[in-house]
């Protein structure tokens, strides 16, 4: 199934190479091996280091505003609808041209394919706001949804992946806004329950081998997924949220609707994160838990504070240093799949490597566990990388 | 990349079998590091605590409980400097390995409230301009002694910045006794110059192989004040605006060599940007000024001009 632009031998060819050279630079295989790899795993594909790929960046943007100019220069005085047309089709004219003359010439994420790409989605998503006078607001959302799902979907490209999952809570949001009434109390749940419903779907959709191309953008839709959860639950946004939004008067003495459930949630979503990354060793969940929790700190400071915000700091300074550091103790011989030691740096140079492998399958902490993921690997490869269910 | 590729490449003989079980066990995630989590963690408590001590200082002064905690935080302090004397490596030319994973926090931490505490005595002691003026060298000077002594980058770029500091407040200071500190006329030129013989120390030392690794922080910094003070003087001398863009021509013309040299592309970048601003001004001032609608075309052709010489030419680009 390959449904993007790209030839997809050449972009898994890519990441091979990229993840090899990162191998060779932590010393798990040698130079002359890289080289190897990288003959055998060739890609043509025009893919340039991060500050050429920014400086092309930039240049594109400006050159298409430049075009851009042009095309309204030539075109000015022909009355709104017909400029709102116009922005629509030099829109699919930029999809057209970055297709045929960059990624068909094996660009892939060069910088000028990000940059026109954006500028195109600008450009529909303008025109189209034009058409209804930029007063239709589901017109602009089910476009942006539209361009943004379909631009992913062909270029693979994770700002656009972001900005659909920005277009889909805003879009949630506002229409359970404008229902009125009850419905404007449950939005925290509804976008609870929307999220987790897509963390679930996600991690369903993870395991299929098919979609590796998509793996990028689906690691950021699942990130997006659990901060809108955490965010929806917590009693900071919720509360100031009601207050700005929705007129809520909040009396000395009173607290907002449901306020015990959000202290809950604002406490328990990131342990849950942070517990749940630690059993199934997902860094991703770890990560959000680890930034989620610092915000609910901050959330029960902002409210109840007693005046001295030098000792909060130099509080939870003292707390991070010590968790920090008995971690890195703890973890300094890896202990249920984790380890404190940098597996991917020049670690691996002073660190006895078959001593860390012994320690870990043989003499280590779960050798039959170990052993049966061994063989489950071999399994793997028809089965297409169902990985956690052994 | 799959997870079944290492096990491909090891039937493929590309790896070897005991290459593969290292490599299976990272990508399959049996193993996952969570190095990079705790350093974080750590980070921030260092840069929380330090934070958290510095208003601590600023407040209250001169009560008696105050006095204490500053006594405390100097104490730290010392113990940092204790511990990075007692665990640190001998001092090498080239790159050395911090002792432990802890090492480079404690240092920085040291160093941290090192400046928390000088200021304070600062102010507490004596509040005239020109002792802040030497303090800020004397700062600098011992946080590039810390830097080089127990080879810390950060360490390396507050060292830098707190020069710079020094440099900026020397040149204004006749201004700041005269009561129009906020009159800097003058200061994108002191950042030139400083740029420029940071630049040349920095360049001889690079020849002579001390501390290699950290050229790339000095020319970081040396780059980007050149740029946005000659981008600086354009606007505010446009007297000389000349000088300056051939100025800024000449830094591209090094940042070229560098990108060429050492394949560190990130100087590009800063120089295209801030020729472009300067060529797009001078047309603008000399040449364009009648006819708008040839800014359009300008855009579209200088960018698309640049576009294609990078795809054409983009071996030069290559790491």
């Amino acid at each position: 199934m390959n449904k993007s632009v790209y030839n997809q031998e050449w972009i898994y060819n890519l990441h091979v190479i990229k993840q090899a050279k990162l191998w060779m630079k932590h010393g798990l295989i040698q130079p002359d091996q890289f080289t190897a790899i990288k003959n055998l795993y060739k890609t043509p594909l025009f893919h340039p280091n991060r500050a050429i790929r920014i400086l092309l960046f930039i240049a594109t943007l400006i050159a298409t505003s430049g075009m851009i100019g042009i095309v309204m220069l030539m075109f000015s005085g022909v009355g709104e609808m017909a400029i709102a047309i116009i922005c629509m089709l030099s829109g699919a004219a930029a999809f057209w041209i970055m297709e045929h003359a960059f990624i068909n010439k094996n660009h892939y994420k060069s910088g000028v394919t990000e940059g026109i790409a954006y500028m195109a989605c600008g450009l529909v998503i303008v025109g189209v706001a034009m058409l209804g006078d930029f007063d239709v607001i589901i017109m602009i959302q089910v476009t942006c949804l539209l361009v943004f799902s379909i631009a992913t979907f062909r270029y693979l490209d994770l700002m656009l992946t972001l900005a659909f999952m920005v277009t889909l809570s805003w879009m949630i949001f506002y229409h359970t806004y404008e229902a009125g009434g009850i419905f404007r109390s449950i939005i925290p749940f509804v976008f609870i329950l929307i999220f987790s419903a897509s963390y679930f779907l996600l991690q369903q959709i993870n395991k299929h081998a098919d979609l590796n191309l998509w793996s990028d953008n689906l690691l950021i839709l699942e990130v997006c997924c659990l901060v809108l959860i955490y965010a929806a639950g917590n009693y900071l946004v919720v509360r100031e949220l009601s207050v700005s939004m929705m007129d809520l008067l909040i009396e000395p003495g009173e607290d907002i609707p449901f306020a015990f459930l959000f202290y809950f949630f604002t406490i328990a979503i990131p342990v849950a994160y942070l517990w749940a990354g630690i059993q199934r060793k997902d860094t991703v969940l770890l990560r959000v838990g680890l930034v989620t929790l610092a915000f609910s700190v901050f959330t029960f400071k902002y409210y109840y504070s007693f005046g001295h915000p030098e000792i909060t700091l130099i509080l939870s300074g003292i707390i991070s240093i010590l968790v920090a550091v008995l971690l890195m103790r703890y973890l300094k011989d890896s202990r249920k799949g984790f380890t404190s030691k940098n597996l991917v740096t020049s670690a691996w140079a002073n660190l006895n490597v078959e001593a860390f492998i012994i320690s870990q399958t043989m003499g280590g902490n779960q050798p039959e566990k170990v052993e049966a993921k061994e063989m489950g690997g071999g399994g793997r490869m028809g089965g297409g990388g169902a990985s956690t269910s052994f | 990349m799959t997870r079944s590729t290492p096990r491909q490449m090891a039937e493929k003989k590309l790896i070897t079998e005991d290459e593969f079980k290292k490599i299976e066990l990272i990508t399959s995630g049996k193993i996952v590091s969570v190095f990079y989590e705790l350093r974080i963690l750590l980070y921030m408590g260092v840069m929380l605590f330090a934070s958290g001590a510095g208003i601590l200082i600023y407040q209250n002064i001169g009560e008696l409980g105050h006095l204490a905690s500053i006594l405390l935080l100097a104490v730290i302090m010392l113990g940092c400097f204790g511990y990075a004397i007692k665990h640190g490596h001998d001092y090498k030319n080239d790159q050395v390995e911090s002792p432990n994973a802890y090492f480079d926090y404690v240092l920085l931490l040291g160093c941290l409230l090192f400046v928390s505490i000088q200021g304070y005595m600062q102010v507490q002691y004596d509040a005239f301009t020109q002792s802040m003026l030497w303090n800020t060298l004397i700062t600098a000077i011992f946080y590039f002694y810390i830097a080089y002594r127990y080879d810390h980058i950060g360490v390396l770029s507050l060292a830098i910045t707190a020069l710079a500091t020094f440099w900026g407040l020397k040149i204004s200071s006749k201004k700041w006794y005269n009561g129009d500190f906020f009159d800097q006329a003058d200061l994108h030129i002191t950042a030139m110059v400083f740029a420029t013989l940071l630049a040349g120390i920095v360049f001889s030392l690079d020849k002579k192989s001390i501390k290699k690794h950290f050229t790339f922080t000095y020319k970081n910094f040396c780059f980007l004040l050149f740029f946005i003070g000659a981008l600086t003087g354009i606007f505010i001398d446009s007297i000389y605006d000349l000088l300056f863009v051939s100025l800024i021509y000449v830094g591209c013309i090094f940042a070229w060599q560098q990108a060429q040299q050492k394949k560190s592309f990130l100087f590009l970048v800063y120089a295209f940007t801030a020729a472009y601003i300067a060529t797009t001004y001078l047309l603008g001032k000399y040449l364009f000024n009648s006819e708008p609608v040839l800014w359009y075309y300008y855009f579209l052709i200088s960018c698309g001009g640049i576009i294609y010489g990078i795809i054409q030419y983009k071996r030069l680009f290559k790491r």
